[in-house]
């Protein structure tokens, strides 16, 4: 409880710090998503891809 | 006739009246007596058909009201007193589920949740228009097959002084000269008021012993020949257009020098095209 009294008032409460968390927000969880996503393809495709085929031809 | 006059004595000047029946020339009207016939009574045959008339037709008042509409579905309520009130409490969040304590202090709480819930979705949506807007302006972008052969390494050791070597570079020829210091001397010396493209041939290397151009006349595309015209340099089979050994258009129909493409030395003896 108290952590979202912490987080309301100093992020959500004023307009300017609302649009600034989702500002920051945005660069924080496309770093992260990307990262998730191309771990789990990457994975998905593991052994299919140039570089963990390249030791066998250079 | 009949006259009447009243006089008193004293005031009979004063007081004098007249009443007089006259008459008439008309014959008085007969009154016609009509035979009082049984009123015709319509047989009813009341159907209700508007919504109004059948609204008419159902109880208002009393412990039955009913309500109608031409649309929807008749119903009939009947007014009783043992309706439960529902219990919400499964809906309420917990900081309002006490109807006895005040709402203020679990406020910040609930508020930051539905804000959360907005910034989510707000995060959600710019990495997603992002995304889509990244995706078309690269779609316009090169491919990487093609961005894969964009770049061309020569190795300069394998082009002797004074000749001039043709490469395919994407798509088009790319010249690569390796200049003489003849060459070199006879370009700087000259006078740019004299060319129709003024471009002095330090701006066009970087290195003087090394001329890089695109093998395209600019005239009408046409692949000049090297060694050849009358300036030493290209020589435009197509429409005779002359370029020096600078590629710098000298005579004939082209407008323009022929192009420098961006290279680069990475290091000695290698050049880096693209």
């Amino acid at each position: 409880m108290a952590l979202s009294n912490t987080v309301y008032n100093l992020l959500f409460k004023r307009t300017s710090t609302f649009m600034l968390t989702i500002a920051v927000g945005s660069f924080a969880f496309e770093r992260g998503f990307d990262r998730l996503t191309e771990y789990i393809w990457e994975s998905h495709n593991h052994g299919k891809l140039w570089k963990h085929i390249k030791d066998k031809y250079e | 006739m009949i006259g009447v006059v009243g006089k008193p004595a004293s005031v009979s000047n004063f007081f004098k009246a007249t009443s007089s029946l006259v008459q008439s020339p008309l014959k008085p009207l007969t009154p016609a007596t009509l035979d009082a016939e049984p009123k015709a009574t319509l047989p009813v045959q009341f159907k209700p058909e508007t919504s109004y008339s059948i609204s008419q037709t159902l109880p208002k008042t009393g412990l039955v009201a009913a309500t109608s509409s031409f649309t929807g579905v008749n119903q009939v309520r009947f007014a009783h007193t043992d309706i439960k009130v529902p219990d919400f409490s499964h809906y309420r969040r917990e900081g309002v589920s006490n109807p006895a304590a005040s709402s203020k202090s679990s406020d910040e709480a609930r508020k930051s949740i539905s804000y959360l819930v907005a910034a989510g979705s707000a995060v959600g949506g710019a990495y997603g228009a992002k995304t889509l807007v990244t995706q078309f302006i690269t779609s316009m972008g090169a491919s990487a097959d093609v961005l894969a052969m964009a770049k061309i390494e020569v190795k300069l050791a394998d082009i002797p002084e004074g000749r001039n070597v043709t490469f395919k570079w994407r798509g088009k020829p790319l010249f690569i000269r390796h200049r003489l210091q003849s060459e070199i001397e006879k370009e700087r010396s000259v006078v740019l008021s004299t060319l129709r493209d003024p471009q002095a041939d330090e701006e066009r290397v970087q290195n003087p012993k090394w001329l890089v151009l695109l093998g395209v006349c600019t005239h009408l595309g046409c692949v000049p020949v090297a060694n050849a015209g009358d300036f030493g340099g290209y020589y435009c089979p197509c429409h005779g257009s002359h370029y020096d050994a600078s590629g710098r258009i000298r005579k004939g129909p082209a407008p323009l020098n022929l192009e420098v493409p961006k290279y680069e030395f990475p290091e000695p003896g290698i050049l880096l095209v693209g």
